[in-house]
């Protein structure tokens, strides 16, 4: 049951941490589109500062327009690497295209970056952008297990995807006042034996995406799973099943599945 | 492994949401410091999660709260063994005026890969220089730029248009920014091409010496030889020097990929990088700010013995600098005079 789980997680690539108490975890890894999606958009937002400051900088230097172009030529190219370096430096690894694509850039062993880091990873940068459009970087991504580019690969840095995740929350089934399903303890229990957690998690889905669904599929996949459980897992008797709907039955099944304890106290 | 799961996390969840919230405020304020006992408070509860992550195995939630429990201990982790930088010494000037003495002591330390990047820049030099002294034709094969093929008309035009040249400080300031621009790409990808095992920087650096030697020979043959080096050398003494350390940068780049499973202070050899980077950068904007003001006069404005004159103090300075400059002595314990933030 574990390694079905566990090969479920390891689909895509990931970075494996072993800490010094002997605990595993892994941290999802950024994909090149997402990477590339992040660094368009903070692209966007340092030609719009450049631009911003050129006009600044030629309004400043109206008279002297020589030494303007001298500023603005010096300060896009500072921006340009500075940027990415100092946000990625003070914000945790995190530029704006980044944090809006929950990605950040962290330590190869787990740990936060370093400033010098960050200002290595993104100088690094003449070379992964050659010869046009990060051709190098991107090959450097795609050939390296921990999706590095040259920059990451000098630097020890790599880029993970932090998604939000919450606790699993306690759903409205797992506190029923009253479930029918708990009067016939017997089948419950069998429910309880048989079913997978893939097959529970499945159940747990679809309500939980109770609204997402269009009504008519909402029907037919609860149809479809209510049938599924009644005739292959826990055969609940006829005149039950006839008064409650199908997605009642999901609910009640799912109370069974993930619910307290309380099937035991009906038991004893 | 825990067969009630649901009992389990009703019980954990506590732990769980204390360890959440302290993480919370630490990570909001990166900045913050813990007391003695919010630090025992999140290391015991960075044990528990720890602990509670490798028990659930099995079970209908196990999937969802394996996720989670992998992401709080991961948080938990990052914060206990990292020490990071305190936002007041970052802060301080003097800190950054430092860099001032460790780039000397930072190309001191690793000088024989600056002998490398010289031997390799005079091999090419030498063959330059020879091919163009025995087979004048090569040339046109060397030198890709029409202007530095023809030393009569460039040197004519050079000296007819200096008129203009003297009341043009706008565009000298624009073409200075745009010399630092590109002199400070080409040295930084000499230096990042060290990922090549130095193939690419010492490529780089071949080229540029058969340039440099070709343009020498050529120039010297027409009759030309003191025009080149007051043209050249006001900000020749910084660029080609920088360009030399972009290489030494880029070879010890090379060895320091090679060795890094050996490398137990790689986060230091790394900085070490990027010192030098940060001080070749500083000295092309030196040259930049030459070339555009001062190599561009010719005599009479400027008499080409006092250009040469200038050229040859700033090559003394420089070498001054870059030797003497910073602690003497080399080893280990220099080491650990590099500005540090690791504590």
């Amino acid at each position: 049951m574990t390694d079905t789980q566990l090969t479920r997680a390891s689909t895509a690539a990931e970075l494996t941490i072993a800490t010094p108490e002997g605990v595993l975890f892994h941290l999802p890894l950024a994909g090149p589109a997402s990477r590339l999606y992040a660094m368009l958009l903070d692209t966007a937002i340092v030609l719009g500062t450049i631009n911003g400051v050129g006009l600044l900088v030629r309004w400043i230097f109206s008279k002297a327009p020589g030494f303007g172009f001298m500023v603005i030529t010096l300060a896009e190219f500072a921006i340009g690497f500075a940027y990415g370096a100092l946000l990625e430096g003070f914000w945790n690894g995190q530029t704006i295209g980044k944090r809006l694509f929950h990605l950040r850039v962290i330590d190869q062993n787990g740990l936060p970056l370093r400033i010098e880091q960050a200002w290595v990873r993104n100088l690094m940068r003449v070379l992964d952008a050659l010869p046009l459009a990060y051709m190098v970087g991107g090959l450097s991504v795609l050939s390296s297990p921990l999706m590095q580019r040259f920059g990451d690969r000098v630097a020890g840095t790599l880029v993970v995807r932090q998604t939000p995740v919450a606790a699993p929350v306690e759903e409205f089934w797992t506190r029923q006042k009253y479930n029918s399903f708990m009067d016939y303890p017997v089948v419950a229990m069998k429910l309880r034996r048989a079913a997978t957690p893939e097959l529970a998690t499945l159940i747990q889905d679809a309500l939980r995406r109770r609204n997402e669904l269009a009504t008519y599929a909402r029907r037919e996949i609860y149809r479809e799973l209510a049938t599924y459980l009644q005739s292959e897992i826990s055969l609940f008797p006829d005149e039950l099943v006839e008064k409650i709907s199908d997605e009642q039955y999901l609910i009640n099944a799912s109370g069974i599945l993930f619910g307290d304890q309380r099937l035991s106290r009906v038991q004893g | 492994m825990i067969l009630d799961l649901e009992r389990f996390q009703v019980q954990a969840r506590p732990r769980w949401r204390d360890l959440e919230s302290l993480l919370a405020a630490l990570e909001s304020r990166p900045d913050r410091r813990l007391n003695l006992a919010e630090g025992e408070q999140l290391q015991e509860l960075y044990a528990q999660a720890a602990a509670d992550l490798n028990r659930v195995t099995h079970g209908t939630l196990a999937h969802e709260l394996r996720q989670y429990l992998e992401r709080l201990v991961a948080r938990a982790y990052a914060e206990l063994y990292y020490a990071p930088p305190v936002r007041s010494e970052i802060w301080q000037p003097r800190r950054w005026l430092r860099i001032f003495t460790a780039f000397p002591e930072t190309f001191r330390r690793h000088f024989r890969y600056f002998a490398l990047a010289v031997l390799i820049t005079l091999l090419g030099c030498a063959l330059g220089g020879l091919a163009v002294h025995y087979d004048p034709a090569s040339v046109e094969v060397l030198l890709p730029a029409d202007y530095l093929r023809n030393p009569d008309q460039r040197v004519h035009q050079e000296e007819q248009e200096q008129g203009q040249h003297l009341d043009s400080a706008q565009t000298e300031a624009a073409f200075s920014a745009q010399l630092i621009r590109h002199n400070i790409q080409v040295a930084l990808l000499a230096a990042a091409l060290g990922v090549t095992f130095g193939i690419g920087t010492a490529l780089l650096l071949f080229e540029n010496g058969v340039l440099l030697g070709a343009v020498a020979v050529h120039y010297t043959q027409r009759g030309f030889g003191l025009f080149m080096t007051a043209w050249l050398l006001p900000h020749g003494v910084f660029e080609i020097p920088s360009i030399l350390i972009a290489g030494q940068a880029g070879f010890y780049l090379a060895r320091l990929l090679l060795r890094r499973r050996e490398d137990r202070n790689f986060r230091q050899s790394m900085r070490e990088w990027l010192i030098l980077v940060v001080g070749l950068a500083m000295m092309l904007v030196w040259a930049g700010v030459m070339e555009a003001f001062f190599s561009q006069h010719h005599a009479p404005v400027l008499p080409y013995g006092f250009k040469v004159a200038v050229a040859a103090s700033e090559l003394v300075l420089l070498t001054i600098y870059l030797l003497m400059i910073g602690r003497r002595e080399i080893g280990t314990e220099a080491r650990s005079s590099v500005p540090s933030e690791n504590r």
